[in-house]
């Protein structure tokens, strides 16, 4: 008997069908002397295929035709490569009762933020250790005419430089260190928006805020509900109607710090950064560049991709790969930064391009002069799709103290437990 | 995601006999070492010690870079004719910064070497030499730290490792290392460690030579002591410094030769010549 109720649940986590039913099939099956497995067969497929809606926190990574219910908590959409080819994805939060997780649709539902959808025949990998959906070509999505409730678990607490594109329900408390409002149009509503830089101890991040809390440069805040989402190749943090905002009587110091690389990987960017590592390439489209006098763009054999053949404008610019052992990033370091670094300024490098008519000579000699050195780096992450791209505001090569760091290093070997 | 090139000493990499097959599109491997470093990708600064030609093409180089702790061996393949021209020209010695991939050799079963592909080669000068030993030093005793924390906890896990705060690389392998390396003698590399900062701190050596004239003597006491069964190691050793090589210069060479193949141990404690 118990193992027909067993036989039962199993049959109904599958297919949608009456209890009753299903458990008067299956007697009537196995007193026919059918096994037990094969009555299971012959029920199931009785009911169809129909597959049963799950919750959010069973699904797992690695699942096929899954079927389940949820609101958009959060939605954007990017432009990405295929093979070749550009095409839009759907990136966001999908929320339940019991769990939220990321999605990607890879066509466009005309999904909007709000929307509680039912989804068929949806998949599941693993991002970052948790499932994440993906609705394809061959998914079914609905709308449905009702709204659910969504989980409420306790939010967990973050320290800024942790955060990651995809994370949800998050409290953090930080600084803010400066605020705009701006209107912005959504589907025929005119909505004001809130957005700026915030920072605590560990780092700072950009973030939106979709209502008016009424917020003020030097606040110092906690938000509770917040979540995270990708924009211009760094995290932002978003908080809304759902979330909490409060004053908060707190000091916070920031103190200048060095990100390691894999914590900036993580975050797939971070602004105002300050990062250590050793050059280790430099790309071939260092040197002097010829840009367009109009767009600023970087011309190719003199031509602009915009403007045509026109009359370029020389600059010194270099893309390095920055790493630390723990993590790389790419770095571009403008004219500024590249002649501070090289120790010579791009009149000079034009001078003796000229002479031996041939720019490939100042590629080699910023191999020469910076692959394999130690640099301090302070900016901004501007992509991160492969490779973090930073864009260097500031940059130094590290001189050593070396009897210093022996020393620390020393010390660290004693205090070896 | 790009591999991080590890900074890591030739003692503890050349110790290293597991591989790590990972699973996914690319299936990148990595040589796990007994501290717990996933290497795929390393970044090494020594001073170049010997280029010798492989192989028939005339394009294939092996190069030897010693760093304070042992000898890394770096080959550089005829698809990187760059990287190996760049190896062919260099003097010997001198110093060398290289960035390669782990590179695995299995003859059989159970006998694992590993050493490096090189994809960049470049002269190096000591003061970024002197950076690399001490972000090699660095990365090194955080791994011990992570192995002795992996070490009290009951059953350690990556996940707790890196609520301890160890990057994610470090957090995973030092978890498989505990799991696959047996009493992992940790004085041992805390030794290595020490030997690498007072390497620096104390007076500074010359470039180290690549010991031409003792490999030669060398030869010529084990050829005289070896006989049919080799000769015993300790007695060379005795031997040499008699001759008045320096005890520590006499075990460098002999590594030296050993990892050249110009001698070989036909049995624990004995060495023979090729």
């Amino acid at each position: 008997m118990e193992e027909i109720e067993k036989a039962v649940e199993e049959i109904l986590a599958t297919v949608k069908a009456d209890k009753e039913k299903v458990m008067e099939d299956l007697k009537k099956f196995v007193d026919y002397g059918v096994p037990l497995e094969q009555a299971k067969e012959a029920v199931m497929s009785k009911y169809g295929e129909v597959v049963k809606e799950k919750k959010l926190k069973d699904i797992e990574a690695g699942e096929r035709n899954i079927c389940t219910i949820g609101k958009i908590i959060a939605i954007d959409e990017r432009e990405v490569e295929v093979r070749g080819e550009r095409r839009k994805i759907y990136r966001g939060l999908l929320g339940d009762d019991t769990a939220i997780l990321p999605f990607t649709a890879w066509k466009d539902f005309g999904l909007n933020k709000g929307d509680v959808i039912r989804i068929e025949n949806a998949s599941s990998s693993e991002w970052e250790g948790q499932p994440r959906l993906s609705l394809s070509e061959w998914s079914g999505v609905e709308k449905v005419d009702y709204d659910i409730e969504l989980v409420k678990r306790a939010p967990q607490r973050y320290n800024l430089m942790d955060l990651k594109p995809g994370l949800s329900n998050v409290e953090v408390r930080g600084k803010i260190l400066s605020i705009d409002e701006r209107e912005v149009n959504i589907g025929g509503e005119i909505r004001k928006v809130f957005s700026g830089t915030m920072a605590d101890e560990t780092a700072k991040i950009r973030f939106t805020a979709w209502k008016d809390f009424g917020l003020q440069k030097d606040d110092v805040i906690k938000i509770k509900n917040a979540y995270v989402r990708k924009w211009r190749g760094a995290p932002q943090l978003i908080f809304d109607e759902n979330s909490t905002v409060e004053k908060i009587d707190e000091k916070i110091v920031m103190e200048e710090r060095v990100t390691p690389l894999y914590k900036i990987v993580e975050a797939g960017g971070g602004i105002d950064v300050l990062m250590e590592g050793v050059i280790l390439d430099v790309r071939d489209d260092s040197g002097i560049i010829f840009r367009c006098p109009e767009c600023n763009r970087k011309l190719r054999d003199g031509i602009c991709e915009e403007h045509g053949e026109v009359e370029g404008k020389a600059d010194l610019r270099i893309r390095a790969l920055l790493d630390d052992g723990t993590g790389a990033v790419e770095v571009i370091f403008n004219r500024e930064i590249s002649e501070k670094l090289l120790g010579k300024g791009m009149e000079d490098y034009m001078e003796v391009a000229e002479e031996a008519m041939d720019y490939s000579i100042v590629h080699e000699d910023i191999i020469d002069k910076i692959v394999t050195k130690p640099v301090r780096v302070k900016g901004d992450s501007l992509s991160s799709d492969f490779i973090v791209t930073i864009f260097a505001r500031d940059a130094q090569i590290i001189k050593i103290d070396k009897e210093k760091e022996m020393e620390e290093l020393m010390m660290q070997l004693e205090g070896l437990q | 995601m790009r591999e991080p090139a590890w900074r890591i000493f030739a003692a503890e990499y050349n110790e290293a006999n597991h591989v790590i097959e990972s699973k996914g599109e690319k299936k990148p491997r990595y040589v796990l070492t007994p501290l717990g470093a996933k290497v795929n990708r390393l970044f090494i600064i020594g001073v170049l010690t010997d280029v010798e030609e492989i192989g028939a093409e005339g394009i294939r180089r092996r190069a030897r870079i010693s760093d304070p702790t042992g000898i890394h061996v770096v080959y550089a393949e005829a698809f990187e004719p760059e990287v190996a021209s760049i190896l062919a020209d260099m003097e010997v010695p001198s110093f060398i910064a290289v960035v390669g991939k782990a590179r695995i050799y299995e003859p059989e079963e159970g006998m694992l070497y590993v050493s490096a592909r090189a994809e960049m080669a470049k002269r190096s000068d000591e003061e970024s030499r002197d950076y690399w030993i001490m972000e090699t030093c660095r990365s090194t005793l955080m791994r011990i730290n992570a192995m002795k924390d992996a070490m009290s906890m009951n059953s350690p896990t990556a996940k707790q490792l890196r609520e301890l705060g160890y990057p994610p690389m470090v957090a995973e392998g030092v978890s498989e290392a505990l799991k696959v390396y047996e009493d992992v003698d940790m004085e041992h590399y805390e030794m290595m460690v020490r030997e690498a900062i007072s390497f620096i701190t104390t007076g500074k050596k010359e470039v180290r030579k690549g010991y031409e004239e003792e490999q030669e003597k060398l030869l010529k006491i084990i050829a005289e002591m070896q006989g049919e069964d080799g000769a015993i190691w300790d007695e060379v050793i005795e031997e040499a410094t008699k001759q008045g090589m320096e005890r520590s210069v006499v075990e460098e060479v002999m590594v030296i030769l050993l990892e050249k193949g110009r001698i070989y141990e036909p049995q624990l404690g004995k060495i023979k010549m090729v």
